[in-house]
């Protein structure tokens, strides 16, 4: 999401105006509410880990488990970070500067792992090779999956920058290596580096991959403190510390992509490839859509056929698991949009000293991990809301907080898309504000919402750990039924469930994602 | 009546004055062009007439009726005020023909005065099409329908062909001319272009730094600036250093005889003016100066003509442009070099000797005016 700098420090009358005047009350008054609400949990944790003396503190900190923990964590997310900036940079710039052919379908493809959770591809892979586990798997599997968050803004970069730089730097005497270095690389680099901090806060914030492939790092010590020992204050502590890395990834990926410019695809002419070289990058392009998403759906579909996965099959339960997974994510997706549309609005219509600070609260859960949403939701509901300690309500809510930036995201961008001309036109013509909102912003913001929305429903379908700590008891969704089944070894009664996820929440997203990159492209 | 009045206009965005005390009267059904450089408050202007902004002081009135002064405002939607905003801005998701009807009711009569329109605008059988798939001027015709349809009291249009490439810009522009002059809606159009302008409208005003600085007929505008500044920036000048003579003017043997024809003293010549050009009959701008005062001349490349009684020069550089070419000539004996705009058929080449007269009187500004209108 890059961000506009330019127009905020000198307002041009025609941009300007209408954003000058006064938010209505209301309107404030909504988004303030809905940022107090998201942000309630939170700030609960950060009360409930005060409670913990400082002596404890020290003494949990001191741990050797903890330190493990935290140096598996902190090697983890940085080798995934390196690999996803190196090889995201690399498959872009084949994909957007080399003559491999059909050039737009082989990005779709690279954005394919984006749709995957990081734990169906552990899955998919255990059924292939069950005795996979520790840091070079969870490492090789990670990357596959989120090299995609690198691929697609830089390629959005390069295909804005004319490929002539590189070209000018040739007669100028450099070799093709030295030109990409030297013209190319320093235009890529603010996405490459903001891709690069996303994939790791995702790798900071993965608990089922590493937890499938037995790599403990923080979020498996979170579940580990809160499940197996009652031990909450140990899980606060760590839950604390997971929060404060996070917020120094966020407070640097929003450094990073302040410097991103919109640009706008130049057409350039590409020189053609030997087949040796072009079947060569095509593997390399190839690699993580193979690693990330055909591997694992071919476990996945291969245990599915064999006579055994049926056999076992409990059809009621499955149906019961798909039916309480898609309707607590329609809930989740109508509860984000409720909060996100005032924040919204707000924020695409009107500036003033505060409103950016308000929406920028209303990100803050965006870089957290779901585990420590769920367990300041499970401190917040004991202690505030006992009657609401796991149940539905809960858990929808918890959803609703984790999501509410991506419904935020795409809501305030598509209002902001609805030209302020074509407002003040309709005004003209004799519509109030309420009319003309009615008839030009309501219908043109439509689709770019309920995309936020469905968005929102279909990531609600593949969270887990949030899932599993405050789901009520008795009751799964498919993302847990596939968990607690792999977790006991049980590859083959977990087949289905991974199946109707796939089915359910991968392939919507794909198709969104697809859709939304080549949106992107055209515009 | 559908005079428009703006009375002391204020307006500023924060600690930035867009509108600095701006007066104007729009006659009934007139068409009056604001021109003035990016920047200048005119899109502000338009913004304050239209209600979407507040204005600090000052009035606006259409006929009898106030619409904004400083604390009140009438909202965009009941001022009687439409608008052709710069980029046509056609709602995409309605029809041309749901466009043009936004402001009218549904039913037959809707239907009706969609068809009319459209076929005012020379586009009918357009009106089931997508919006995307007008060229750009058909869309800018679509948004004058649009505005035209609840039958407004003024019409704005802001740089209306901006986007046009030129030709295409030339005949809209007359086109909407025309069609606002047989409705005969008071309109306001903003302008960059001074041809655009000069062509188009009954009135210009100039605008510069939130300022009007000139109202007047295209002609005036043209003919006799207020300022350098307006002289500038309405079209090319040649600018030279003077002194003022009081001496009484003889229109018999002016060189510029000819152009005022019959009617002495068309022009309103007030003086002399010695010069590179020779001692040539001048109209001051502005204050009279005294005679023997250094004065700023001021005058227009086409009032210089070939004329082979007329002072000597050497041809120093020709630039072509088909019709006619910019000349720039050394006058014999000054170092001060001017351009003349040559036609065609009379192109001396570089070097030549050549004989020029001023057939106009030059214009004379006082020359602390260049400072101010520099800055």
């Amino acid at each position: 999401m890059p961000t506009t700098t330019a127009s905020e420090h000198t307002p041009a009358p025609v941009a300007g105006v209408s954003r000058v005047g006064r938010p209505p009350a209301w309107l404030t008054t909504l988004a303030v509410l809905a940022v107090a609400t998201v942000a309630i949990p939170l700030v609960y944790l950060g009360v409930r880990a005060s409670e913990v003396p400082l002596s404890e503190v020290m003494v949990i900190l001191s741990r050797p488990l903890v330190g493990e923990l935290l140096l598996n964590t902190m090697g983890l997310s940085i080798a995934v970070s390196a690999t996803a900036i190196a090889m995201g940079t690399v498959i872009a710039t084949i994909v957007t500067r080399l003559r491999i052919g059909a050039a737009r379908t082989w990005l779709l493809i690279s954005a394919l792992p984006l749709a995957v959770p990081s734990y169906l591809a552990s899955y998919g892979w255990l059924v292939v090779v069950p005795s996979l586990n520790g840091f070079w798997p969870s490492w090789a599997l990670l990357s596959a999956v989120t090299i995609p968050y690198v691929t697609l803004p830089v390629a959005a970069v390069l295909r804005g920058t004319s490929a002539d730089g590189e070209a000018v730097a040739r007669t100028l005497g450099l070799r093709p290596t030295q030109a990409f270095w030297r013209v190319t690389w320093p235009q890529v680099r603010p996405a490459a580096i903001a891709g690069g901090l996303l994939v790791f806060l995702y790798t900071l914030s993965d608990f089922g991959l590493v937890a499938m492939l037995r790599f403990q790092t923080l979020t498996w010590g979170v579940q580990q403190a809160y499940a197996a020992s009652f031990d909450r204050s140990q899980a606060a502590v760590l839950a604390l510390l997971l929060v404060v890395i996070a917020v120094i990834v966020v407070a640097a990926e929003r450094g990073a992509r302040g410097s991103l410019t919109r640009t706008t695809a130049i057409h350039s002419t590409k020189e053609p490839l030997s087949p040796v070289v072009r079947v060569f990058f095509t593997v390399v392009v190839a690699l993580p859509p193979v690693v990330g998403v055909l591997i694992p759906l071919v476990g996945l579909a291969g245990r599915l056929a064999e006579a055994t996965t049926l056999r076992s099959l409990n059809p009621q339960q499955l149906v019961q698991a798909t039916t309480t997974t898609i309707g607590v994510s329609v809930a989740a997706a109508v509860v984000a949009l409720l909060l996100a549309l005032p924040l919204a609005a707000l924020a695409a219509r009107y500036t003033n000293r505060w409103i950016p600070t308000l929406e920028g609260a209303g990100y803050l859960s965006n870089g957290l991990p779901g585990i420590v949403v769920g367990l300041s939701l499970v401190f917040f509901s004991l202690s505030v809301l006992p009657a609401l300690y796991q149940t539905v309500v809960v858990l929808v809510f918890a959803y609703a907080v984790l999501f509410m930036p991506k419904a935020l995201g795409t809501a305030r961008a598509s209002i902001e898309g609805v030209s302020v001309d074509l407002i003040n036109v309709a005004r003209t013509l004799g519509a109030s504000r309420f009319q003309a909102w009615w008839r030009v912003t309501v219908p043109l913001a439509l689709p770019g919402i309920g995309i936020g929305a469905l968005l929102v429903a279909i990531t609600t379908m593949k969270e887990l750990p949030a899932t599993l700590l405050l789901r009520p008891i008795g009751s799964s969704t498919l993302a847990t039924e596939l968990w607690s089944r792999t977790a006991a070894g049980e590859f083959g009664a977990a087949a289905p469930y991974a199946a109707v996820l796939v089915l359910v929440a991968a392939i919507p997203a794909m198709i969104l994602s697809g859709v939304r990159s080549v949106a992107k492209e055209e515009l | 009546m559908t005079t428009l009045t703006l009375s002391n206009i204020s307006l500023s965005y924060g600690s930035r004055q867009a509108l600095r005390d701006v007066s104007l009267v729009v006659p009934s059904g007139s068409l009056v062009a604001i021109l003035g450089p990016s920047g200048c408050g005119k899109t502000s202007l338009l913004m304050a007439l239209a209600g979407l902004v507040s204005i600090d002081s000052g009035t606006i009135t259409v006929g009898s009726r106030e619409l904004s002064s400083a604390g009140h405002r009438v909202p965009p939607e009941q001022r009687g005020i439409g608008w052709v905003p710069q980029e046509a801005s056609l709602f995409p998701h309605l029809s041309v023909g749901d466009n043009i009807g936004f402001s009218l009711p549904k039913g037959r009569r809707r239907t009706e005065r969609v068809e009319e329109l459209a076929s005012l605008i020379g586009l009918q059988g357009f009106t089931d099409r997508a919006p995307g798939q007008l060229s750009g001027g058909q869309a800018q015709r679509v948004a004058l329908a649009r505005a035209l349809a609840p039958a407004p009291d003024v019409l704005l249009l802001d740089e209306p062909f901006g986007a046009l490439d030129s030709v295409l810009r030339h005949s809209l522009g007359r086109d909407v001319a025309r069609i606002l002059r047989e409705q005969e809606t008071t309109a306001i159009m903003v302008t960059h272009d001074r041809e655009e302008a000069l062509d188009l409208a009954d009135f210009v005003a100039v605008m510069d730094n939130g300022r009007i600085v000139q109202v007047g007929t295209p002609l005036e505008i043209y003919e006799s600036p207020a300022t350098p500044w307006v002289a500038s920036f309405v079209g090319d000048t040649v600018e030279l250093e003077g002194t003022w003579k009081d001496d009484a003017l003889n229109c018999q043997q002016c060189g510029a005889k000819d152009f005022c024809g019959p009617a002495e003293n068309r022009l309103g010549c007030t003086g002399h003016v010695l010069c590179a050009l020779g001692d040539v009959a001048a109209t001051s701008q502005g204050a009279e100066p005294t005679s023997g005062d250094t004065v700023r001349v001021v005058v227009r490349p086409e009032w210089l003509v070939p004329s082979p009684s007329g002072i000597s020069a050497k041809v120093r550089g020709v630039s072509y442009a088909g019709h006619d070419a910019l000349v720039e000539f050394e006058l014999t004996g000054h170092p001060e070099r001017v351009r003349a705009r040559i036609a065609a058929p009379f192109l001396p080449s570089v070097g030549q000797d050549f004989h020029l007269a001023l057939r106009h009187p030059a214009l004379v500004f006082p020359v602390e005016h260049h400072e101010g209108a520099l800055a």
